[in-house]
């Protein structure tokens, strides 16, 4: 394979290394990643798992012209911090860039590390030489926060974790969920207006018979980019549900790797992605079934104004998975000739006795629901508004999650609705 | 739910160590030495004929060839193959080129019929000649046919190694204006068409294997419709690895000029070996204005022994292009055999309003690997394809679909219909789906589906109203269109076809 040949870096690949090396590089791990980083270069359409994501010819115009790196740099330290409220009242607010650990509701404990984010962490769901993701957020040197629930805890409002707030950032936690616990976190990816990506990474491990939904909530400013990714283990009877809500950014990419570590785990991926303008959003998801009779529905549904969205799906099903029970639904609503939308969900089987489906369709307003609503006296623009925002807000139901974590969702929705149209 | 008993029986039966054409002709072969350098490349054009032009073309890409790799993005593993070690031009010693029948080695007769393609005895197969009654193949003036008495023919093309060794029916389908003929005649004969069609749809540059064929390619065949003419017989190409050691690149080239119709037959074998042999084939269709290609491939190469020591490697480039406006370019597969399947026949549907169709049902047994499926590019307006694709896979083999879906910003109301399922029996097997979905244009609708319930609603409840339950009736529409082609093979293809269209739908993943 070529990949490893060393060649020319582009501008771009010189810049991010060189600011990475800028910000610290003392540290063994964080220089090991610098390595990785300047000898792989950043992935190209002609791998595979980022085909449709360019990051080497997209940060090039983000990084490639003749921006000093001092004034990129200027820029990120110049940002200020703005006041946020947490996207559900009552919230347990941790901020990941932050040192100080936060006060904990009982049973949770919460620990900011020194420890910094190790890129050979395994499994490397993605089947490359090194995970991009994870290199250039242990290259800049991010710090794993902890957070640990005890056994059989039970909170109700959510724990909200901040990273980027106001600044560029590169943040990473890892949170444990003990046996039979039942927790909601809620991870806010917002500010930053820096060409240079801030990055996230999260390891979260459902224990036996816990319970955990975990909300990303990504509006990020139009001109920032952020690379983000969750890796998840869910442990025997365990419930994982999660909702990526992608409405900001200029280029993010969140990947979602999930792995089953005992039998009867269930696992339930949501997400709705806004698109507009000139935005490049990419959400990648891999799920590895390696024990038997565990289940997992996936749905995105898209709604594109402008832009390149791209949805890549992977379910892979071990040969001892048998009774597996997967599907996979991609949607996209096209509204504008100025949009685009690329999926490819993948299915890789091993086991003979499992149900896997999955399902991708693209297309306009359907004519005949539009006719429908305008012969009962409804507006175009209205009757139009009321089925996008039926189409998005389905996805929220079908979490089946509390009153006012729906309802803070749809409202960041709604939001966006009102704004792009 | 697991695969029905009545499934697995099927399977069994085409499973590799069933492989009924693996014996050998034993017949004096004319061999190239092994390797390829520009000297092959020379000679091959020199025993064909040829003239400056076609060799400069294959120079031209030998150089480009050079500079390439390999492509490592299937899911097949395999040894690096050593490209100076196969003879790149085989042809039995007899004969220089074929002028009739007679002069064909009995023995090459024989083993086609072997193989279930009688040269001779089509046309008595066919039932528009007694066995008495002189040959039209034999016989230059040839008695006009009964009226509809071309219905149920097949013009045979029948390539041994590297040259056509006879093409049947050649005369008749003269006087409907249709050549049909192999490549290597054409380049001498009808070089205009050639010139302008060949490299046309596939680049001599497109891809490694392309671009090796483009440079050594030996023989294939060569059909040219012309305007308003509904080719009167079914055509078709046998493809047989004999040699040892010999690779075999046949390039064919199919035009349907405008308001034309052909439907055209491929299929191939090998004889059992334990060495791997390569295949590397380039097919070109052109369809013009309201023009009609069906391309049909019964593909059934030695696959190699249960323990997946040889057989065939078979690397092919198939490609058409709905030129014309109101063009439909229809692909169907049967693959069962091959070590290694690389194939995605595709549609470029550039004419406005044309149509591109492609059924595939592939079985993999053994150690076999296929990765396989299909592409459709739209770019012109209204257009619209179709995709189905079931994939089998037993023993301890793995099975590939790999499909893109394209529309282009200028391709209003593009449509698409995709559904692959695949099937696993046993659990030392593999199945895969790889989708590309690519929507570049609001008005295009899309849907990739693996639910059998979504193939026609309408279909679907007509048969289920007159008491057939979902799943035959699911199975019975699938099987329709595909049965469409396939009953239209030669007689010894359908009833192998038979067997892989009786296997149940039941226990599918999507």
């Amino acid at each position: 394979m070529s990949v490893t040949e060393l060649r020319p870096r582009t501008p771009a690949e010189t810049a991010l290394v060189n600011l990475a090396e800028a910000a610290g590089a003392d540290e063994d791990a964080r220089r090991s990643a610098i390595e990785a980083l300047r000898r792989e270069g950043l992935p190209h359409r002609r791998v595979e798992a980022w085909h449709y994501t360019d990051l080497r010819a997209l940060m090039g115009r983000r990084l490639g012209k003749d921006q000093a790196i001092e004034a990129i740099a200027a820029k990120e330290a110049g940002s200020t911090e703005s006041v946020l409220a947490p996207l559900v009242a009552g919230s347990t607010v941790v901020d990941l860039d932050r040192s100080e650990a936060a006060s904990a509701p009982t049973g949770v404990s919460i620990s900011a590390s020194d420890d910094l984010a190790d890129w050979h962490e395994t499994p490397n769901h993605l089947d490359r030489p090194v995970d991009t993701i994870r290199v250039v957020n242990a290259a800049f040197g991010a710090r794993i926060a902890k957070i640990a629930v005890a056994e059989g805890t039970e909170f109700a409002s959510p724990i909200e974790m901040r990273s980027g707030i106001g600044a560029q950032s590169h943040a990473g936690c890892s949170v444990e969920v003990g046996n039979g616990a039942k927790a909601t976190f809620v991870e806010r990816i917002e500010g930053g207006g820096s060409p240079a990506p801030s990055s996230g990474v999260s390891y979260l491990t459902v224990g036996d018979g816990a319970e955990v939904l975990w909300i990303i909530d990504q509006a990020k400013d139009s001109g920032a980019a952020h690379l983000g990714q969750l890796n998840v283990t869910v442990g025997a009877d365990a419930t994982f549900k999660l909702f990526l809500l992608n409405s900001g950014g200029g280029l993010v990419r969140y990947e979602i790797h999930a792995v089953t570590a005992g039998e009867g785990s269930e696992i339930r991926l949501r997400g709705v992605n806004l698109l507009e303008n000139d935005q490049h959003l990419d959400v990648t998801t891999t799920l590895r079934h390696t024990y038997p009779n565990t289940t997992a529905t996936e749905t995105f549904r898209n709604v594109v104004t402008g832009g390149h969205g791209v949805f890549q799906g992977m379910i892979k099903v071990a040969r001892e998975a048998q009774k597996t029970d997967a599907k996979m639904a991609c949607n996209t609503l096209l509204l504008s000739q100025d949009g685009d939308f690329s999926a490819k969900p993948e299915l890789e089987i091993f086991a003979d006795d499992v149900q896997c489906g999955h399902g991708a369709t693209a297309g306009e307003i359907n004519a005949d629901h539009l006719f429908y609503l305008m012969s009962r006296g409804i507006p175009a623009p209205q009757a139009k508004a009321l089925l996008v925002k039926a189409f998005v807000d389905e996805v929220v139901e079908e979490l089946e999650t509390e009153d006012a974590i729906a309802e803070a969702l749809v409202a960041k929705i709604d939001a966006w609705l009102e704004r792009s149209h | 739910m697991p695969a029905v008993q009545e499934t697995i029986d099927q399977v069994r039966q085409i499973d590799v160590d069933q492989y009924k054409y693996g014996f050998e002709t034993l017949i004096e072969m004319d061999v190239a030495p092994k390797g390829l350098n520009e000297d092959i490349i020379r000679l091959i054009s020199t025993k064909k004929g040829e003239p400056e032009w076609m060799l400069n073309w294959r120079l031209e890409a030998f150089e480009r060839w050079k500079t390439m790799e390999s492509p490592d993005w299937a899911r097949v593993d395999y040894p690096p193959i050593d490209y100076q070690d196969i003879h790149y031009y085989a042809a039995p010693k007899s004969m220089s080129g074929p002028a009739s029948l007679d002069e064909v080695d009995p023995e090459i007769l024989r083993t086609y019929e072997k193989l279930g393609i009688p040269l001779k005895e089509q046309e008595i197969l066919a039932g528009v000649r007694k066995a008495d009654e002189p040959s039209q193949l034999d016989d230059d003036s040839g008695t006009p046919p009964a009226e509809g008495g071309y219905g149920n023919r097949v013009a045979v093309d029948a390539v041994f190694d590297s040259v056509s060794v006879a093409t049947t029916f050649k005369k008749e389908l003269q006087k409907a204006g249709v050549i049909f003929m192999p490549i290597s005649e054409a380049i001498r004969e009808h070089p205009e068409l050639v010139k302008k069609y060949l490299g046309s749809v596939v680049p001599a540059s497109d891809n490694f294997f392309a671009t090796l064929n483009s440079a050594v390619f030996t023989d294939g065949s060569f059909v040219y419709v012309p305007k308003g003419v509904r080719c009167p017989m079914e055509l078709s190409t046998y493809f047989r690895i004999n040699e040892r050691n010999t690779g075999q690149f046949e390039r064919t080239l199919i035009i349907a000029d405008e308001g034309s119709y052909v439907s055209y037959l491929e299929g191939c074998t090998a004889p059992q070996r334990d060495e791997n042999q390569l295949h590397a084939a380039v097919v070109e269709l052109i369809a013009l204005d309201d023009a009609e290609i069906k391309y049909s491939t019964v593909q059934n190469w030695y696959p190699g022994d249960k323990d997946g020591k040889g057989g065939i490697y078979n690397f092919v480039t198939k490609r058409g292009d709905c030129r014309g406006k109101n063009s439909r370019i229809s692909w169907t597969q049967v693959e069962t055999g091959s070590a290694i399947t690389w194939k995605y026949p595709s549609c470029i549907l550039r004419g406005d309003n044309s149509r591109g169709e492609f059924y595939s049902i592939a079985v993999s047994n053994g150690r076999q690997q296929i990765d396989s499926g299909t592409k459709m590019l739209h770019l012109g307006k209204n257009t619209t394809s179709r995709i189905i694709s079931k994939g089998i896979s037993a023993g301890n083999s793995n099975n590939t679909y790999r499909g893109q879906v394209m529309a282009n910003r200028k391709a209003v109301n593009a449509r698409n219909f995709t559904q692959c399922d695949s099937l696993l029996i046993g659990n030392d097997c593999g199945a895969h789906t790889v989708p590309y979905i690519e929507a570049k244009n609001a008005t295009a609708q899309f849907e990739h589906e693996a639910t059998t319930s979504k193939i026609s609603d309408d279909q679907l409840f007509y048969c289920m109203q007159r008491g057939i339950p979902e799943e035959e009736a699911v199975a019975l529409i699938v099987n329709g269109f595909v049965k469409d082609v396939i009953q239209q093979l030669p007689m010894e293809f359908a009833v192998e076809a038979q067997k892989l269209i009786g296997i149940s739908l039941e226990g599918s993943v999507g």
